[in-house]
């Protein structure tokens, strides 16, 4: 089994040397033109340059920057919506209808608007990404909340634990899964609404720099920028899982079993629908 | 039949834990009315332990479930400790068939819980859990969250958390139906012996005949449409039991009869 692993590993390595190889040979040979596909070497030799010299930080900082705000402000309100919906059946009945409303149109839709009211500044990007970060957040907080095992509650309540002490000891816990996975789902929205927004109009931002480069036939200097969003998805959603690994040694075995359906099902809904 | 009062003029003091007077609730379901218990009656006092058996809709998880507070009764008077029911209380301690366990926390904090909801000091709590989780045989499961755990052990931290607090009553649905047979037996053989020890009153509801009689100090049969009780027997069998006593059979040949079984097993 263990020679199984390390040959497709193995292979992995090869298969990738393989791309960026004949990516390599294919932008030198002259057989395409090297502004249009530039080679990875070039690339990083732009990478490079655009970190000495300060601006690639600089664009990375403010791109972070909006992305922490807005993803933290949505899921605040997100976290705190669901919760009060899940538990006051006339909220729910008051405001379900727009909510659900507001969230069949797609977030990257409101772009225009929010750059028509707030301009092209930090505020538009902010609400933007809070926008998007909102819905699945809201929707597994909502369900989580919603379905707390009614036994953990009883259980609790012949413990001592009745009213507020019930929710903020078994109703939150328990639902702390399902926000998790909505949080999850969010951190990537939080990226796809931030570069958007970043295209339609910035001063700074690791989005602005792809839009920039292209003005200026910096074909290599965009594939820095695509690089620099892919590392970051992948470093935000390692992040998460590694926090979360580390204050709720509980989680990822409970999504292992007889929660882990429900949670997919759950997180699949804002993606899907 | 159903009602073993004790009264002595000398003693008004020892009057019984648990008073059901003409206990009965209705369900309203989507499609009518299904009366879960009739009209009960019964008396049980400290120290004893009553096994509740009868088959499904016999009325014992709403009698227990009535006890813990987790039911409002729609007719007759229920006191525990001399005291109307109110509600779910720590002074009623409840086993689930399901365990019921906390899964974000560990064994050792699970059984703390009811303790940190009293307001116990740290060191306190841990002293007991520690007590308790060695009563029930896993000394050093405590830092181990539910997810590590067998059926069994899982149910041996639930019944050391409904002790933790000390309730005077301690209520137990169905809690060994999900185990298998030789994890029950072990696990009853431990509930055996910790009554004997800790002394708690217990409501233990079963549709298990010979579980019943392995436990019990007292039976009560349950008959349903509507739930009512058919036998109230003392079970004198000497401890440790054994199945084969002919004494035994005896029994289950009784209790069988009551609930319908005409050929028992």
């Amino acid at each position: 089994m263990a020679f199984g692993v390390s040959r497709h590993s193995v292979a992995g390595i090869i298969g990738t040397l393989a791309f960026f190889g004949a990516w390599e040979a294919l932008s030198r040979s002259g057989l395409v033109n090297n502004v249009m596909l530039p080679a990875p070497t070039t690339i990083v030799q732009s990478a490079w340059e655009l970190l000495v010299t300060g601006e690639l930080p600089r664009h990375l900082g403010a791109s972070l920057l909006r992305a922490a705000i807005g993803f933290l402000g949505g899921s605040v309100l997100g976290v705190a919506l669901g919760v009060a919906m899940a538990q006051s059946p006339l909220l729910h009945g008051t405001i379900n209808p727009l909510v659900q409303m507001f969230r069949a149109v797609p977030s990257l839709a409101f772009v225009p608007l929010a750059i028509f009211w707030f301009g092209i500044g930090e505020t538009s990007k902010i609400f933007l990404i809070a926008w998007g970060v909102f819905f699945p957040v809201w929707v597994n907080t909502y369900i989580g909340v919603r379905d707390v095992s009614p036994l953990l509650g009883r259980a609790a309540a012949s413990l001592g634990a009745g009213g507020w002490r019930n929710f903020a000891y078994v109703v939150i816990p328990g639902a702390l899964p399902f926000i998790i996975a909505g949080l999850r789902i969010s951190l990537s929205v939080a990226l796809v609404v931030l570069v958007a927004a970043e295209l339609a109009g910035a001063a700074f931002g690791v989005g602005y720099l792809i839009q920039m480069s292209q003005q200026v036939f910096r074909v290599d200097q965009m594939f820095v920028g695509l690089i620099v969003l892919g590392g970051m998805g992948f470093a935000a959603d390692l992040l998460f899982e590694r926090a979360v690994h580390r204050l709720l040694p509980w989680y990822g075995a409970e999504q292992a079993g007889q929660k882990g359906s429900q949670i997919e099902r759950a997180s699949g809904r804002p993606i899907t629908r | 039949m159903n009602a073993r009062v004790e009264i002595s003029s000398q003693t008004a003091v020892r009057e019984p834990l648990i008073t059901c007077v003409e206990l009965g609730h209705v369900y309203d379901s989507g499609r009518g009315r299904a009366t879960a218990l009739g009209s009960i009656s019964l008396t049980v006092d400290r120290g004893e332990f009553v096994c509740v058996l009868g088959p499904s809709g016999c009325g014992k998880t709403t009698l227990l479930n009535i006890l813990a507070g987790f039911v409002i009764p729609a007719q007759g008077v229920v006191r525990v400790g001399g005291q109307a029911i109110k509600g779910p209380s720590s002074e009623r301690g409840v086993v689930f068939q399901d365990y019921s366990l906390f899964p974000w926390l560990t064994a050792q904090a699970n059984v703390e819980f009811g303790l940190r909801m009293a307001g116990r000091a740290a060191r306190e709590r841990a002293k007991i859990a520690h007590d308790l989780l060695g009563l029930v045989g896993l000394p050093d499961a405590g830092a181990k969250y539910p997810f590590e755990l067998s059926g069994g052990m899982k149910q041996r931290i639930a019944i050391a958390r409904a002790l933790a607090t000390r309730p005077s009553l301690l209520l137990m649905d169905e809690p060994f139906a999900a185990l298998d047979a030789m994890t029950r037996s072990s696990l009853q053989a431990k509930l055996v012996e910790i009554h004997c020890q800790e002394q708690p009153t217990i409501l233990f509801v079963t549709h298990n005949i010979a579980e019943a009689l392995v436990l019990a100090s007292r039976l009560i049969v349950m008959s349903p449409n509507p739930g009512r009780i058919v036998e109230d027997i003392r079970i004198d069998l000497p401890r440790p039991r054994r199945r084969t006593a002919p004494r035994f059979n005896e029994l289950y040949e009784r209790v069988a009869r009551a609930i319908g079984l005409e050929t028992a097993e």
